[in-house]
């Protein structure tokens, strides 16, 4: 039993890893419909430009927040200049741009920074309070390490800033209505354009967010992100495309599966289980566990 | 004379197959040579592979509307499916690709089962779990929680890490009838294999796109629900759509394995996936001569990157390799903001009514007035 409760904390703490990750993917996709091939690239770009700063700079706290704000100019660009031009064409268009994107990005990022890894500094105390550092964490008989609690912390902040942002602000019921259906967007008077740079800005900002605090458990170096993506986005679309809570549920599910699976059935099929797991729950919600089933108009 | 008028297209279509065929020997012509050898046999023959495969895809996502991420999945399944049929089982070659082929497309057909609840990015998603799975699936011994089940050692025939490859008394060689009696290379053989089976291929999608399937593809892509109350099964169309793509990847795969002698685990991977896609995206989707554009792309994009890099201002100092990827998503990227439609899609003028006006496409537009006959240019004058 006690090995039980250890695997499953274990499967948590991989499971907020892809948690937050996804939450990049929901937020781009539920203000703009596109499923962003390059999140994982963008935010592996950002943590390399965060790791230069912070070279320069020895401030943890200042290379993130010069980093987040950076993050969100770099998303708003990518959608003015290579996004904008085909959103009008055919709907598989802006998936195929953001494929080049992840090619550009990723030999651009080896042509700066080289591929060896580099060390990432953990997030320092902020007012002396350090969630990611410091002994594991012990529940019951678990252990789990600092900066996994962290990371889980920082993706419920995340997802509770992301709610507030679309349910109770102003621009936030733009965006969804933006994102529902453009031309009647248009016609009551929101900026679509602008209501979707900011998307791309937004989510830009929680990838590059994420890749800061995953950078020290996966060493930073341009190829970081890219297992973990490919989990992250069967974790979104396990919790529903277009449901922040559904992203932290997807990606802790996806996590503990797997982790179950390796322990219990075997590590050398643990991947298969995970994903004939989440394409079953998938056939039985085919819009994941919390989206919204899409109604349409004949 | 049953009709003495040969459409244009008759000729051109008999023109083009006269060229694949006389192909390999070109290059021992005077004047030829300066720009063929022996590697161009190769990559036609990799070019003949690339476009069955990409045909497939083409009729699933471009026809019916279907995007899939697992295509290369597919291949891989009837790479090895093909490896087995050759190697163990020992059937004729022509034999073990077309039992591969139709084989994946059972699977494909079966798969397609589950995947008729999902669409869009969850369809996607989903099938790029297979790509995702299938390397563990292939290497998977069969030994669960220490216990082996032997009924599910799949490495036992797909040889696990070292996965498949042909001894060299094996490999594919010219038959020996052939050999005594005419000049022909292996690489020459292989490509006349290949590039038959492509034409035929390219033949048959091309037949199934202006028949009732192909109808129902396009118009279950368009309205799904308009389809069904026109009387179309949707259901079994979408799996017949799965079916077939698999087919195509299967055939490929196993066509794959016959040129390369060789299969394993990682041979295909997401990467070809993505590939695949980004492919029939450039050169057209729901068209064939879009997908031989996208499989003239596919086997020579290393080379042009590499050409452009050589002779950019700064080419030097960047090395080919880093710079391919980089150069490669740019020019992806420009090539879908000017030709949203593909080359394809540029080439045949489409003028369909569209909300907010005609699309302004100046590069696109410029492609398709060189695409134009001269009759249509002095009716577009006219009109004007």
């Amino acid at each position: 039993m006690d090995e039980f409760i250890q695997q499953f904390a274990t499967g948590l703490s991989t499971g907020s890893l892809y948690a937050i990750i996804a939450l990049g993917l929901v937020l781009i996709y539920r203000s703009t419909g596109v499923v962003n091939f390059a999140q994982g690239e963008m935010a592996m770009f950002m943590t390399f430009i965060a790791w230069s700063i912070w070279n320069w700079n020895e401030n943890f706290w200042f290379a993130f927040f010069a980093v987040v704000i950076i993050s969100f100019v770099f998303g708003a660009l990518i959608e003015m200049i290579a996004i904008r031009p085909v959103e009008t064409g055919p709907v598989l268009n802006p998936i195929i741009v953001t494929i080049g994107l992840v090619l550009v990005i990723d030999s651009l990022a080896l042509r700066i920074w080289q591929g060896q890894p580099k060390p990432f500094p953990s997030p320092s105390a902020i007012f002396g309070v350090n969630l990611f550092k410091g002994s594991p964490l012990s529940i019951g008989p678990a252990d789990i390490s600092r900066t996994n609690v962290g990371v889980f912390f920082m993706a419920l902040l995340i997802m509770f800033l992301i709610y507030l942002f679309f349910n109770h602000t102003r621009v936030g019921l733009a965006m969804r209505g933006t994102a529902q259906n453009r031309v009647a967007g248009s016609l009551v008077g929101i900026r679509v354009g602008r209501m979707l740079a900011l998307g791309w800005g937004l989510s830009a900002m929680v990838g590059a967010i994420a890749g800061m605090l995953l950078a020290p458990t996966l060493f930073l170096s341009p190829t970081m992100m890219a297992g973990a993506l490919l989990f992250a986005f069967a974790a979104a679309v396990l919790g529903g495309l277009d449901s922040p809570v559904g992203a932290i549920v997807g990606g802790l599910t996806m996590g503990v599966v797997q982790n179950m699976a390796g322990t219990y059935i075997g590590s050398n099929i643990d991947i298969t289980v995970a994903f004939l797991v989440i394409i079953a729950i998938l056939l039985v919600r085919p819009r994941g566990l919390f989206g919204r089933k899409a109604i349409q108009r004949v | 004379m049953v009709s003495a008028i040969v459409r244009p297209r008759t000729l051109f279509l008999a023109a083009a197959l006269a060229l694949l065929i006389v192909f390999p020997y070109l290059y021992k012509l005077p004047f030829f040579d300066l720009f063929l050898n022996n590697i161009r046999t190769f990559q036609a023959t990799r070019f003949a592979i690339w476009l069955v495969v990409l045909l497939g895809l083409n009729l699933l996502t471009g026809y019916s509307g279907q995007i899939s991420l697992g295509h290369a999945a597919f291949v891989t399944v009837g790479a090895y499916l093909g490896a087995i049929f050759m190697k163990d089982v020992g059937v004729p070659v022509f034999a073990a690709i077309l039992a591969a082929a139709l084989l994946t497309g059972l699977l494909g057909f079966l798969i397609g089962i589950p995947a008729l609840r999902l669409s869009g990015p969850y369809l996607a998603i989903a099938t790029l779990a297979l790509i995702i799975v299938l390397p563990q699936v292939l290497k998977f011994d069969g030994v669960i929680n220490g216990h082996h089940l032997a009924f599910m050692d799949i490495a036992e025939r797909t040889g696990g890490v070292s996965g498949i490859q042909l001894a060299i008394p094996d490999k594919p060689h010219v038959p020996a009838i052939i050999a005594n009696n005419f000049d022909m290379s292996r690489d020459q053989w292989l490509y006349y294999n290949c590039m038959a089976a492509a034409v035929i291929m390219t033949g048959i999608a091309w037949s199934i796109t202006r028949s009732r399937m192909g109808r129902a593809f396009v118009a279950l892509r368009d309205s799904e629900i308009g389809a069904q109350q026109m009387g179309v099964n949707v259901s079994l169309y979408k799996m017949s759509a799965f079916g077939l793509s698999s087919l195509y990847a299967g055939a490929g795969g196993a066509l794959y394995f016959y040129e390369a002698a060789y299969v394993g685990p990682t041979s295909f991977d997401i990467t070809l996936s993505l590939t695949l896609l980004v492919m029939i995206v450039l050169g057209g989707l729901a068209s064939i001569t879009g997908t031989i554009f996208a499989a003239l792309i596919m086997t020579f994009k290393n080379e042009m990157t590499d050409y452009i890099v050589k002779y950019l201002p700064f080419g030097e100092n960047i090395g080919i390799e880093q710079s391919r990827g980089a150069l490669f998503g740019l020019l992806l990227i420009l090539s879908i903001i000017f030709t949203p439609r593909g080359i394809a899609g540029n080439l045949h003028k489409q003028k369909e009514a569209r909300p907010g006006g005609p699309r302004k496409n100046r590069l696109g537009a410029l492609v398709a007035r060189i695409g134009l006959t001269s009759r249509e240019k002095e009716a577009e004058a006219s009109s004007d």
